[in-house]
């Protein structure tokens, strides 16, 4: 999955309750440059909805969203 | 602070100023009773940590600038000009206070500290300064309201990797296992993001043959955390009108206090009833629409009180029901029911994180779990589950935190 796109940096959200993933990969885009990109992993179906309606008004972007029973993979890129 | 911006703010006090408001904030003697109710105070006994100081610190913005004896007189009594130290110290009050209202329980003049903190929130709002994170996820639910068909495609492929373990705990079979989008159903089953929110109580809903569909929507109401009354309504708003569409007859919330008396009293009347979980699995257990087997879950269990759903919205005999049947051993805390210390991890402060305050004003909740010799604490509230189990860590407790909903699945009777 990061053959292509470079990660600068990998959170590991796995069994973290509601809502901090999403507090966390807000606070962690943050820590990257504008343009590099983040990994975020999680065990929350929810986040599968709550991290695009972040990114979006967030203005960043989700590059790429990856599924397996209990793990969701995200790439995110800082836009701003 | 500029002119502008002080008009700007007092002009959100003046919003707020309805009668009980004005009562609230005039009738106050100073009498110290409300010091011993508060979760941080019999914790960590500071001045600071006393529902009066948090609304003096709101009260003397009011006598200063809508009282004439502080307008006139600014330097009889204590009346504070809204300045940039006075958003510092309203942003401490409002965000070492949970909301539980244990306060008003015991005030003689049944002062709601809570509304006051509102003004505060409100304030910190206007100035730019509420906590962003509260902000941020109260913006994200919204945009889920406004565009859920961007978000809908990748949320039902979510929902079906949690098929198996529902499966697993119902044992049963159906095309829908965790139902979506059903127009007419009973329930309307509003969850969290997390699975362990949704896994358990698909469980115990498909155990009863209830015909019921889950929501795309998540409970949780940051809008309320931030105090924000525009985007609780707007969050509340995005389950009623999924409610009214699907026309289902009852709306009922997941483990989550704010969410639940947000919905439930203050949102006004809807077509549809509002219940919490509690409410549904008691009513299963009572109508034998579902059977569990008592003792199954093994150590003495007590029960906390989640001060939202239990003192704030009533929801107390419900859950006592529902561990009776689970159980031949339980222990009350003490005190309880309505009386029921705070954790203190609502109204937004476990999203904040800020462990330290956590950790020093759950002192409190931790003498009373230790007291019961308990080695299991269940509740039904998330923030409550994620600050009990934080307090276990970091006191060492060595109790297990457990959902009702969670107690109730696993122990299951099944045909």
């Amino acid at each position: 999955m990061s053959d292509e796109i470079k990660v600068i940096k990998t959170m590991d959200l796995k069994g973290l309750p509601c809502p901090q993933p999403v507090i966390k990969v807000s606070k962690g885009i943050k820590e990257i440059e504008v343009g590099q990109v983040l990994e975020a992993v999680t065990t929350d179906p929810g986040a599968l909805s709550d991290f695009p309606a972040w990114a979006r008004t967030s203005g960043n972007e989700i590059l790429k969203t990856d599924q397996e029973p209990g793990l969701i993979r995200f790439l995110i890129k800082r836009m701003k | 602070m500029e002119k502008e911006k002080k008009e700007k703010l007092l002009a959100l006090f003046r919003s707020k100023l309805d009668r009980p408001m004005r009562y609230y904030l005039d009738v106050c003697t100073r009498c110290g009773i409300c010091r011993d109710a508060c979760f941080a105070y019999a914790s960590s006994p500071k001045a600071e940590y006393t529902p009066v100081w948090r609304a003096e610190v709101v009260r003397k913005i009011y006598k200063r600038n809508f009282k004439w004896i502080g307008k006139l007189f600014p330097f009889l009594g204590k009346s504070k000009e809204i300045d940039d130290d006075t958003m510092r110290q309203l942003y401490d009050a409002a965000y070492t206070c949970t909301g539980c209202r244990r306060c008003m329980m015991v005030c003689p003049f049944g002062i709601d500290t809570q509304a006051i903190q509102s003004i505060a929130k409100l304030l910190l709002i206007g100035n730019e300064s509420a906590p962003e994170e509260l902000s941020m996820l109260a913006d994200a639910s919204i945009e889920k309201g406004k565009n859920i068909d961007l978000y809908k495609a990748s949320f039902v492929q979510g929902i079906k990797n949690l098929e198996k373990e529902v499966i697993s705990k119902w044992k049963g079979e159906s095309d829908q296992v965790i139902p979506l989008d059903v127009e007419g159903a009973n329930i309307l089953y509003v969850a969290l993001a997390g699975a362990h929110s949704i896994i358990p109580t698909a469980s115990i809903l498909n155990a009863a043959r209830e015909n019921w569909t889950l929501s795309f929507f998540e409970a949780v109401n940051f809008g309320a955390f931030v105090g924000d009354p525009i985007k609780t309504q707007m969050i509340a708003k995005r389950i009623i009108n999924e409610a009214i569409r699907l026309k289902v007859k009852e709306v009922t919330i997941c483990e989550c206090g704010t969410a639940y008396r947000v919905m439930k009293h203050l949102v006004g009347e809807q077509p549809f009833k509002v219940s919490h979980i509690a409410e549904v699995m008691a009513r299963y257990l009572g109508e034998g629409r579902i059977r569990v087997e008592r003792d199954r879950i093994k150590g003495l269990i007590t029960y906390h009180d989640p001060c939202q759903s239990a003192r704030n919205s009533g929801v107390i005999e419900e859950p006592r029901y529902v561990l009776h049947q689970l159980t031949s051993n339980f222990a009350e805390m003490t005190p309880n029911r309505e009386y029921n210390i705070c954790c203190g991890g609502g109204g937004g402060l476990v999203a904040l994180e800020n462990e330290p305050f956590r950790e020093e004003t759950g002192k409190a909740k931790v003498n009373q779990i230790r007291d019961t010799g308990a080695t299991i604490v269940a509740t039904g509230c998330e923030n409550c589950h994620t600050q009990l189990k934080f307090l276990n860590d970091r006191y060492k407790t060595e109790v297990k935190v457990e959902f009702l909903t969670n107690l109730v699945a696993n122990s299951l009777v099944l045909e």
